[in-house]
């Protein structure tokens, strides 16, 4: 598993097809089902995923509760699925707390659910103007 | 000693600086805690953090304004979260210092510092949604921007946690 970070409109997906030589086999996460991600090559738009997964969610409960291991399961999961997955999301985290619930707990199980997959990925590549630092990685590639 | 931790919401940055409490040793642990838990939403939140600590020992140590006036034992190792909350505190409550927001928390954070054997701070990387709000809340971006900085001048080590993966800034 691999992880391509950063903010919005960074060239995050063209780094990643880039760095793993991957052109076909990608899914966009803001229009497939959750069910693709256990055959494809990569996602992106992952973060757009979570949004559905939450929108679409019977839950009349808190997400908060128990994010962390409603994030942990979901990681396991998809590590078990699809081990070789490249994951391509922005970083929401990073403003003032949201007025709106749903923003607010959509913005936080994004983070939790990344710092479950990033525990479980080989490498994690954050982007910025188009450029990579690897953050997580062996010494061969950082 | 003191270290200053970073990150974006949900990344992981309590577990990270609580896990260098943990690594400092079997000294007094102190965890200062500055949120006023506001709300169901907020109270779950205390909720969870305080389940984080109580198995390692933690005396915690509700403070949420003036932290200069608190002594707490020598030589213990101090967790205080979180200065997003701190700096809120001080500006917009009544106990609070007001316009003197940014010294007040600086000052008090130090305050801990010349106590402590090993100080652990937490702040929030609330700044680059891009949104402009209102004068008020763009005021508390400028006094936290601000008190970042002045505590990371402070701080002999400077840790961004990214998604529960540590980059040291300094």
């Amino acid at each position: 598993m691999k992880m391509v970070i950063g903010g919005t409109f960074q060239g995050k997906l063209a780094y990643a097809k880039e760095r793993y030589q991957i052109t076909d086999g990608w899914v966009d996460g803001a229009q497939c089902e959750v069910a693709a991600l256990e055959t494809c090559k990569g996602v992106y738009h992952f973060h757009e995923l979570i949004r559905n997964m939450i929108q679409n969610s019977e839950k009349e409960q808190s997400w908060i509760t128990g994010a962390e291991d409603q994030a942990e399961a979901f990681a396991a999961w998809l590590y078990e699925k699809n081990p070789e997955i490249v994951i391509v999301t922005n970083e929401l985290g990073y403003g003032i707390v949201p007025m709106d619930r749903f923003d607010r707990e959509y913005r936080e199980m994004t983070g939790r659910i990344c710092t479950a997959l990033a525990k479980r990925s080989e490498e994690v590549v954050r982007v910025a103007c188009g450029l990579g630092l690897v953050i997580k990685g062996t010494k061969e590639t950082a | 000693m003191m270290h200053l931790i970073t990150g974006g919401s949900g990344s992981g940055k309590s577990a990270y600086a609580e896990q260098q409490v943990m690594e400092a040793g079997e000294k007094p642990r102190i965890y200062v805690a500055t949120m006023m838990p506001y709300g169901e939403e907020g109270k779950m939140r205390v909720k969870r953090h305080r389940e984080m600590r109580r198995e390692k020992q933690f005396e915690t140590l509700e403070c949420y304004t003036n932290l200069a006036a608190v002594t707490i034992p020598k030589g213990s190792v101090v967790l205080l979260e979180c200065v997003s909350n701190l700096t809120a505190n001080e500006m917009y409550d009544p106990s609070g210092a007001g316009a003197d927001t940014v010294s007040a928390v600086v000052r008090g954070i130090l305050n801990l510092k010349r106590q402590a054997d090993t100080l652990i701070v937490v702040t929030n990387e609330v700044f680059s949604d891009g949104i402009v709000y209102d004068e008020s809340t763009m005021q508390y971006l400028q006094y936290l921007g601000e008190v970042n900085q002045q505590l990371a001048a402070h701080a002999e080590r400077v840790t961004e946690v990214v998604y529960g993966i540590p980059v040291a800034l300094v």
